[in-house]
């Protein structure tokens, strides 16, 4: 964990690597420069129901109009944790949410000697 | 003479220090900065407690009020909050005034004298923001300016409530004031009291009172100053407050400093375009750069011919409620805070619309730029000193519904309903739930009123309200739960209901590192119902709550399920309608959330017995709710086998994802798919 930094609940990057990895599983997703969702398993929820199990059905009820906007969720590949979900109306781009300058970040914790261990 | 919208946003920070500002620096003693920094905050308080006492109107006695010192050049030291956001733009009148009117030989400004402005073109959110303004002079020297700012919640706008979902253009919204002299020698001039009094003819007496109220609590802070300047010197005073501004500014820059550089973003949806249901988008982009900020608000859906508009000024000041109550919320609520920001807000887009355009809804427009925000700087903030404040969105439906007509005395009366307004669901975070019915997404402080209160002033019974069931966004940490109050017109033939709420169709509240965003909130009435026959015979089974309200339907009437929001109609006596608040955004995946707590919940009737089988997926006993350990494993361990297999990888998702596109109807005020880019122009008459 030497070179890694927590950068989400569910995200560290490996610094001397440049990679995105599973903070709970290790799992190497993709290049730090990437956005992280290309490295996860996608899953569309197209019945909402399925989260929110309204009691009311029909175009006004607890649970969004899936014509309007959808559930797309990230898993990790290899343990499956729900890393990001975001709700985007049909077709709308995922969100590139977190691009850190990589070589600051290395500059600033891997060539200083007060560098500290990743947070678990 | 009306200020360019970029001079307002720029009028956000602080000016420099002057030479003679940082000699009187010079005079604090050790100690001073903090036993005097102290002082002005009792000095706020005991203004925010007349403030509230004197009002009358719903918000008002709520407390989401907002009382401000200000520097002779309209820089924001130090204020009660309250709303942050009428903090930060309590600055730009004063800076108006200062620069146009001081030394202007037909209007002047003296010891007593005494301002009001509601504009947003001049500095203001919207038409129902009413801002006193008052100079402080100590021996014949202009040292502080103070202010007290209220939403008045009737404007004689063309609907009632100053808030109107059909407004067009300004022409439209009511009253709209420029900062003019109201009073002179400490006293309110009658005519123009009377002129607004007038203007509010649905609501009369709270216009009177509550312009009193404002008043009286920008003059007892004044009188408190002057007090001070009297016991310590002008110079004195002049040093601390910039010191004030000076250490905000320090400590925001050094705390910037230290987070990891990059560029967060984040988009949120909002489903109501003045009366219809259409999709807006908004969208944000944070540039964090050494110790700096940029607010990048391009991408955003462009104006349109509704009221959800907002100045890029009242949009920076709606972001300042999340850096001021989370970020930076150890330091003082002063203008020094805002100086490391810069705010981009494109032309054309629906918060930096033309100067026609209606602007009522400015505070529920920007709550799509709070959710942003919050999101970004949690993401910010996660690898960092601050992980703490990280949070997941607060509910941000902004629960604006108002009642109008005569209440029960015979008084006519134009109020919000404030108890949804201030019961919220709060943003989860990293090591908690978020709070339960926390308060107004404006106003973290705002408390929801006595339900005894609220039935004398109004005309109407509140039959149930309770903490709302699966309303809290599902998570690691649950989003805190929002409410449900189901009220019936009592005592009176008829009331007259609108609601400027959203989030029937998709919300624009979200989640935050896996974490779910809150449900939808339908709108639900129940017309010429058997109520009060029920209620006299004493009938067991009438409802405590919505749900139960429209499963059981144990109250005979017509159910009527549509959209949340609804413009001005008339409900009659026995009619019922239910308000929403809305929860919060939940924080971390479902699968990592305590079975204790999920227990915990359930036997709260936070969350129901099919969220527990189906999201948290835990075992449990359904008589004793003991969980089952060894099974919820199985169970978690199964659904995350289960995500990989059902998961597409992104060049499969990309292949399916990308031929889609929503309804082109819903598309009408979008502007561009899928960038938001303005496509037409808006003829306002």
């Amino acid at each position: 964990m030497g070179t890694k930094r927590q950068i989400t609940e569910y995200l560290d990057i490996d610094l001397e690597k440049e990679l995105w990895c599973c903070n709970r599983c290790g799992h190497e997703l993709i290049s730090a420069r990437e956005n992280y969702k290309k490295g996860c398993r996608v899953y569309v929820r197209k019945d909402p129901n399925t989260i929110y199990n309204s009691p009311l059905k029909g175009p006004f009820s607890f649970a969004p109009d899936p014509t309007w906007a959808m559930l797309v969720e990230f898993y990790c590949p290899g343990c499956g944790v729900m890393v990001e979900n975001e709700m985007l109306p049909p077709g709308h781009p995922v969100t590139h949410d977190i691009e850190l300058d990589i070589d600051k970040l290395k500059e600033k914790y891997l060539s200083s000697e007060t560098d500290k261990p990743a947070r678990k | 003479m009306r200020p360019d919208p970029k001079k307002l946003l720029e009028w956000i920070k602080p000016s420099p220090p002057t030479k003679e500002e940082r000699e009187c620096m010079k005079l604090l003693q050790p100690g001073d900065y903090e036993i005097y920094t102290e002082k002005l905050n009792n000095f706020l308080l005991e203004s925010k407690e007349i403030f509230i006492k004197l009002g009358v109107s719903s918000m008002l006695r709520s407390g989401d009020v907002v009382t401000g010192i200000y520097t002779p050049t309209g820089d924001m030291v130090a204020a009660w909050c309250g709303t942050y956001l009428h903090a930060v733009v309590g600055q730009l009148p004063i800076k108006y005034v200062a620069e146009t009117w001081l030394n202007e030989p037909t209007v002047g400004c003296k010891d007593g004298d005494i301002f009001y402005c509601s504009d947003p073109l001049y500095g203001g959110i919207h038409n129902c923001d009413q801002i006193v303004v008052m100079p402080v002079f100590n021996d014949g020297e202009l040292i502080a300016w103070t202010n007290a700012a209220v939403h008045q919640p009737e404007t004689g706008a063309c609907e009632p409530g100053g808030m109107p979902l059909t407004a067009k253009t300004r022409h439209d919204e009511g009253m709209l004031l420029s900062p003019i002299k109201i009073g002179e020698n400490f006293r309110l001039r009658e005519d123009l009291v009377e002129m607004c009094v007038n203007l509010m003819s649905r609501a009369p007496r709270m216009q009177a009172i509550d312009m009193r109220a404002r008043l009286s609590a920008a003059d007892r802070l004044r009188q408190r100053i002057v007090s001070l300047a009297q016991e310590k010197g002008n110079d004195f005073v002049k040093g601390l407050f910039r010191r004030i501004v000076i250490e905000a500014e320090e400590g925001t820059r050094r705390r910037i400093k230290e987070w990891n550089d990059g560029t967060y973003r984040a988009v949120t949806f909002i489903d109501i375009v003045g009366e219809k249901h259409r999709l807006v988008r908004n969208y944000l982009t944070l540039h964090k750069k050494g110790d700096q900020l940029i607010w990048d608000f391009t991408g955003t859906s462009p104006e349109t011919d509704s009221p959800q508009h907002a100045m890029p000024h009242a949009l920076a000041a709606n972001i300042a409620i999340h850096l001021m109550s989370y970020s930076f919320n150890d330091l003082p609520v002063s203008a020094g805070v805002l100086a490391p920001m810069e705010f981009i807000v494109p032309d054309g887009c629906m918060f930096n619309p033309h100067y026609e355009a209606a602007q009522s809804n400015s505070a529920p427009s920007c709550h799509g730029g709070m959710t942003l925000g919050t999101i970004c700087m949690s993401k910010l903030m996660f690898d960092s000193p601050q992980r703490e404040l990280v949070a997941s969105a607060t509910g941000n439906t902004g629960v604006g519904v108002l009642v109008s007509g005569t209440n029960q005395w015979g008084v006519p009366i134009s109020d919000f309903l404030a108890f949804g307004l201030n019961t919220e669901g709060h943003g989860a975070r990293t090591d908690m739930d978020g709070v339960d019915a926390f308060g107004f997404s404006h106003c973290p402080t705002g408390r929801a009123p006595d339900v005894e209160d609220i039935e004398n002033e109004f005309q109407f019974f509140n039959l149930a309200a309770k903490l709302s069931r699966d309303s809290g966004g599902f998570g690691k940490y649950r989003g805190g739960s929002g409410t449900e109050v189901i009220y019936a017109v009592n005592y009176v033939d008829y009331a007259l209901y609108n609601s400027h709420v959203k989030g029937s169709k998709v919300r624009n509240c979200i989640g935050l590192f896996g974490g779910y965003p809150p449900p939808t909130l339908p709108g639900i009435e129940v017309k010429h119902t058997n109520i009060w026959e029920k209620m006299r015979r004493g009938d067991k089974d009438i409802p405590t709550g919505a749900m139960q309200l429209i499963t059981e339907r144990t109250i005979q009437g017509d159910y009527e399920i549509s959209s949340i929001f609804k413009k001005t109609h008339v409900l009659e006596n026995g009619d019922l309608w239910v308000v929403f608040s809305g929860g919060g955004g939940g924080y971390g995946d479902v699968l990592e959330r305590d079975a204790g707590m999920v227990m915990d919940d359930l036997r709260k009737e936070l969350i129901s017995h099919w969220t527990v089988e189906n999201v948290y997926h835990v075992a449990y006993d359904h008589e004793t709710l003991e969980v089952d350990e060894g099974k919820t494993k199985q169970l978690r361990h199964k659904e995350r086998g289960n995500r990989i297999s059902r998961g597409m990888t992104w060049d499969e998702f990309e292949k399916e994802w990308s031929k889609l596109r929503p309804d082109e109807e819903i598309l009408e005020y979008y502007g561009s798919w899928p960038d938001g880019r303005k496509t037409r122009d808006i003829i306002r008459m």
